[in-house]
């Protein structure tokens, strides 16, 4: 494995530079310590991201739309506070329970609902979402509108999920983020991948060379509501409290646009665009929230329509083929431009 | 020879329209089967329903004696039956060698890992003459190379029979010699052949037996030279009162 990074200058400098960003990452969160604005900046951006990777596995990878992703994480969340609030159960006992129960919901309903193609079974999921939120709203055991609380906790504590030092949890959502990229990294390169690359591509394809699309659909919203699951559970875990408006349609499209604008045909794409959305929102809003109320949703929404407008592929679509793109691996990284890259500067 | 595919009074109705009737042919081990007609005669609704596409309306499919009738489409790569479709459904985001690879990754190969599904890929596009593209993306290329493509896709399902929807339409007639020395190719290694086509030229050439269909009725079958030659096909084709055209 060490001989293939470092068979090349190019595999050398990438190698090195990935090591040098990912060293960046870990020590940023130390110099941060006494601004946990920004660490919650962070740690946000990590959580979104790796919805948003979740995500991508279903709309990216497979080309089913879902706008109802947010309540696949509304169920973990829930199903894991309900665990400890009602059950007593210790956190780390109910991730897996909140897992389990989020791949069986979505895995039953879902598995009726791919015999709907396109817009309708997109509909479907805001349908589903919705129906979740209204359920949670008006069942007492889950809190209704209220929401439920995980109990509070002094100082840092492993056993119970909970630290009064950001650091910690800035660790491990970045651990999670590079976690789920890695396996989707891995579902791509794979028998899975490329089930769901061709059914994405056509459908009869999938079926002429013996993919069940059913089959692989289901399998691709089981793992994508999974992981999602595990975000919930994170995000229950650190804010400590959550109510129905975690599963509202706007935090569903909210986790989609990282995958569209860093380039959903790319595993990279939520992670690229994840990082620099958050950082985007969360600046305008810093910036100019203050002086007109609203202001910052109307810039954030220009650059998300320039985005679409001009670079429908995204962030990663435009750089594939780009001169930066020759630059960057060309000059910067050393890397001899084969066939691919003589076709790119065409 | 024996039949491996064997169709029993195949019919099929779209609301009352009948599209298909009372169809019944056989393809043998080995052969390359043609089925020609005019435009609308039922062709593709019968080669969709061999293939699983379309569920028939009556009628029964045999696939070496075994009764096939009303399997999913999906179900019959496993059994070693591919097919290539009329209008041509590159994956059109994914690389020649990715389609292909995928093709490989499932079918008969069931390729283990990734390395493996691509270097049978390469295997094949080698054999169909599509190394030189494999990096290409599916959509950018032109219509000869993706009908090459539909082919290579199919074979990598490592299939004992093909069914090759209209291969050649489209095609000029340097690139059509190309696809019947390919099709030809690939029947000598051994995998039976079915196919759809307009281009008598290649049917002559390639085919033992040709199936005449027209108004969704089998009208004739035989050699190229029986079909051709047979009264109803020449009225079918150039009308009542034609000229003789024989020889």
């Amino acid at each position: 494995m060490f001989r293939t990074i470092f068979s090349s200058t190019f595999r050398r400098r990438a190698a090195a530079a990935l090591a040098l960003l990912v060293a960046v990452m870990l020590v940023l969160p130390l110099t941060l310590s006494g601004m946990p604005y920004i660490q919650n900046v962070f740690i946000l951006a990590f959580y979104m991201t790796t919805m948003s990777l979740a995500w991508n596995l279903l709309g990216g990878m497979t080309g089913q739309n879902s706008i109802g992703h947010a309540c696949f994480m509304g169920i973990g969340a829930y199903t894991s506070v309900l665990c400890v609030t009602q059950f007593g159960m210790n956190p780390w006992v109910s991730l897996p329970i909140a897992v389990l129960v989020t791949a069986v919901i979505t895995g039953l309903v879902f598995s009726q609902c791919f015999i709907l193609r396109g817009p309708y079974f997109t509909l479907v999921t805001i349908a589903f979402a919705e129906a979740v939120r209204q359920i949670i709203l008006n069942w007492d055991f889950a809190g209704k509108a209220i929401g439920v609380g995980l109990p509070y906790v002094r100082g840092n504590n492993w056993l119970l999920f909970s630290f009064k030092d950001r650091a910690i949890y800035y660790y491990i959502a970045f651990a999670m983020m590079v976690g789920v990229y890695l396996i989707m990294k891995r579902i791509d390169n794979s028998r899975l991948g490329f089930a769901l690359k061709t059914i994405r591509e056509d459908e009869d394809v999938a079926a002429a060379i013996g993919i069940r699309p059913l089959k692989y659909k289901v399998i691709a919203v089981v793992i994508s509501a999974s992981v999602s699951a595990v975000a919930g559970f994170f995000y229950a875990c650190y804010y400590r409290y959550i109510d129905p408006n975690i599963m509202l349609q706007s935090a569903s499209v909210e986790l989609v646009l990282p995958a569209i604008i860093g380039g959903s045909a790319f595993v990279e794409g939520p992670l690229v665009g994840g990082i620099l959305m958050v950082s985007l929102s969360e600046y305008l809003r810093n910036t100019f929230g203050g002086i007109l109320p609203g202001i910052n949703l109307i810039l954030y929404a220009v650059v998300l329509i320039v985005v679409i407008r001009f670079r429908p592929t995204g962030i990663l679509g435009w750089y594939s083929h780009s001169a930066f793109r020759d630059f960057l691996e060309g000059r910067v990284l050393g890397r001899n431009m084969d066939k691919n890259g003589k076709e790119a500067q065409s | 020879m024996s039949a491996v595919l064997e169709v029993r009074g195949l019919c099929k109705s779209f609301r009352g329209l009948k599209a298909v009737s009372d169809v019944s042919l056989t393809a043998e081990e080995g052969a390359i089967t043609g089925m020609i007609g005019p435009n609308g005669a039922g062709k593709s609704t019968t080669f969709n329903m061999i293939c699983g596409f379309y569920p028939p309306t009556s009628g029964q499919i045999f696939y070496r004696g075994r009764d096939i009738t009303g399997l999913r489409a999906y179900q019959f790569a496993d059994m070693g039956i591919a097919r290539t479709f009329q209008i041509m459904k590159p994956l059109g985001n994914l690389t020649v060698l990715d389609n292909v690879a995928s093709g490989a990754f499932f079918g008969r190969h069931k390729a283990k890992s990734l390395s493996q599904a691509r270097e049978i890929a390469e295997g094949i596009l080698e054999f169909t003459g599509l190394t030189a593209r494999r990096d290409v993306l599916a959509r950018e290329m032109g219509t000869p190379d993706q009908k090459r493509l539909e082919v290579a896709r199919a074979l990598a399902t490592k299939p004992d029979m093909l069914f090759l929807d209209e291969a050649m339409a489209g095609l000029n007639p340097t690139e059509t010699e190309d696809a019947i020395a390919l099709i030809r190719r690939i029947n000598e290694g051994g995998v039976t052949i079915f196919l759809i086509e307009h281009i008598m030229r290649a049917v002559v050439s390639l085919c033992g037996k040709v199936v005449v269909l027209h108004h969704g009725e089998k009208i004739a079958e035989g050699t190229p030279e029986q079909v051709m030659n047979d009264p109803y096909v020449m009225e079918v084709y150039l009308g009542k009162g034609a000229p003789n055209v024989k020889g």
